[in-house]
């Protein structure tokens, strides 16, 4: 028998998921729902719900912060950095929105198919799982340090990163380029 | 004489229960259900109604709560084959999950009985009967997990049995969990709460199962199961360019 402590907790994921169950309602109700007045994915133009970019990245972009910040005003910092915090967190929860469309579009049309492959499955929610972690890491990233930091912080990351990658491939030249010298002299 | 009262309340409600199964034909549509249904009333009776020797009555109470486990490991079998009947690809990830799940579970009693010499005498009951209920759970966790990831439209009498049944199989492990323990003993309340949760999932299913109501029929205009691959090429393609929409957006 397991132990008492095991019990409890499949017993309440079983409540939670039957609880689920319930409140999800009618079925109907719950198809009806789903048919948003977003036009279908076009893959030419991406995803309908989600805005440009750009115009996301302008959000984690430390320049408008700069700026605001050299006008010396305390008051107007602050609301900006309110502002800037209340935005962020809208486009992340827009874009997590956004993923979890894709995933019920997809768990959507392919319920009834009787080719389902597991491997192709297994692979495609451990990428959702993966994008909802991401979601939440930022969300929580956001309350804490503000957009313009974690922009700056990201940047720094992926420019740190690039550091990597080029040492690397300025190691990996290095080295060819003594073996080649190796075979020659051996020769 | 609460508990002659829960059992009394408890036989009511199967009589009602298995009447309106066959008023309704849903006698047809839930054929293990009902099985256990009028299996438990059948023996609540004759438990309730007729005094036998103590050791009569061990060896009878072990062998209907057996009879009714099994019973009660095919209806899970019955949601599943109800439930899935219209999605195949859903039905084969539920095959999948349920072959992994009693894979861990095999393994593992295995694992623990083989270090145990004689484990076979000195297993009681409640023990083989919380692995099976444990087993149980997990299968309904399981469904029910397959149920709303894939928005499985499910009607409202398949809704009622599966809520009535995993609440009362939750209830069971706990209490048998305790039992295991020693801190549930016969006569004690937690005794007392087993059959108020059956007394509940009684109550549950009369109410979802009053009436017939068909399993809604999925939309039959999706694409063709051959185009499988396409969409999870698509979707693949979708979630990396979320990942790369993010990493653009927060990165620069």
């Amino acid at each position: 028998m397991i132990s008492i402590t095991l019990a409890i907790l499949i017993c309440c994921a079983v409540m939670l998921s039957l609880a689920l169950l319930a409140t999800r309602g009618s079925s109907v109700q719950r198809e009806l729902a789903f048919r948003t007045d977003l036009p279908p994915y076009d893959e030419s133009s991406g995803d309908p719900s989600l805005c440009p970019p750009e115009f996301a990245a302008r959000i984690f972009s430390p320049a408008d912060s700069t700026f605001v910040a050299a006008e010396r005003s305390g008051e107007l910092v602050r609301l900006f950095q309110h502002e800037r915090r209340v935005v962020a967190l809208v486009w992340v929860h827009q874009t997590k929105t956004a993923i979890h469309r894709i995933m019920r579009e997809h768990t959507r049309l392919t319920r009834q198919s009787a080719d389902l492959n597991l491997v192709t499955e297994a692979k495609l929610l451990s990428h959702y799982v993966q994008l909802l972690a991401i979601c939440d890491l930022l969300i929580l990233a956001i309350q804490a340090a503000g957009p313009a930091r974690l922009g700056a912080v990201a940047t720094y990351a992926a420019s740190l990163s690039q550091s990597f990658a080029d040492a690397q491939h300025a190691l990996a030249i290095t080295n060819a380029a003594r073996d080649l010298r190796g075979a020659s002299t051996a020769h | 004489m609460i508990s002659h009262s829960i059992w009394f309340a408890g036989i009511v409600l199967e009589l009602l229960l298995v009447l309106r199964g066959i008023q309704q034909n849903l006698i047809r549509r839930y054929p293990i259900f009902f099985s256990y249904i009028g299996f438990v009333f059948l023996s609540d009776i004759l438990m309730f109604s007729m005094r036998f020797p103590p050791r009569i009555y061990l060896y009878l109470y072990w062998l209907t709560e057996f009879v009714g486990l099994i019973l009660g490991c095919l209806v899970v079998f019955e949601f599943y084959r109800v439930a899935l009947s219209l999605f195949p690809g859903t039905a084969r990830m539920s095959r999948a999950l349920l072959a992994v799940l009693f894979v861990v579970a095999a393994a593992k009693t295995v694992v623990r009985t083989a270090s145990v010499p004689q484990w076979w005498f000195n297993t009681t009951p409640a023990q083989v009967e919380g692995v099976l209920r444990v087993c149980e759970l997990l299968a309904i966790l399981s469904l029910t997990v397959l149920l709303l990831f894939y928005s499985i439209p499910i009607g409202k009498n398949l809704r009622g049995i599966l809520i009535g049944y995993g609440l009362f199989v939750s209830w069971s492990v706990v209490c048998l969990s305790l039992v295991a323990i020693g801190v549930a003993k016969a006569d004690s309340l937690w005794s007392y709460t087993f059959a108020f949760s059956y007394l509940i999932t009684l109550i549950v299913w009369t109410v979802h199962l009053w009436s017939y109501q068909p399993n809604p029929v999925p939309d039959r205009a999706i694409p063709l199961e051959q185009e499988y691959q396409r969409v999870a090429a698509a979707t693949q393609r979708r979630l990396h360019d979320a990942r790369g929409y993010l990493a653009k957006a927060v990165g620069s």
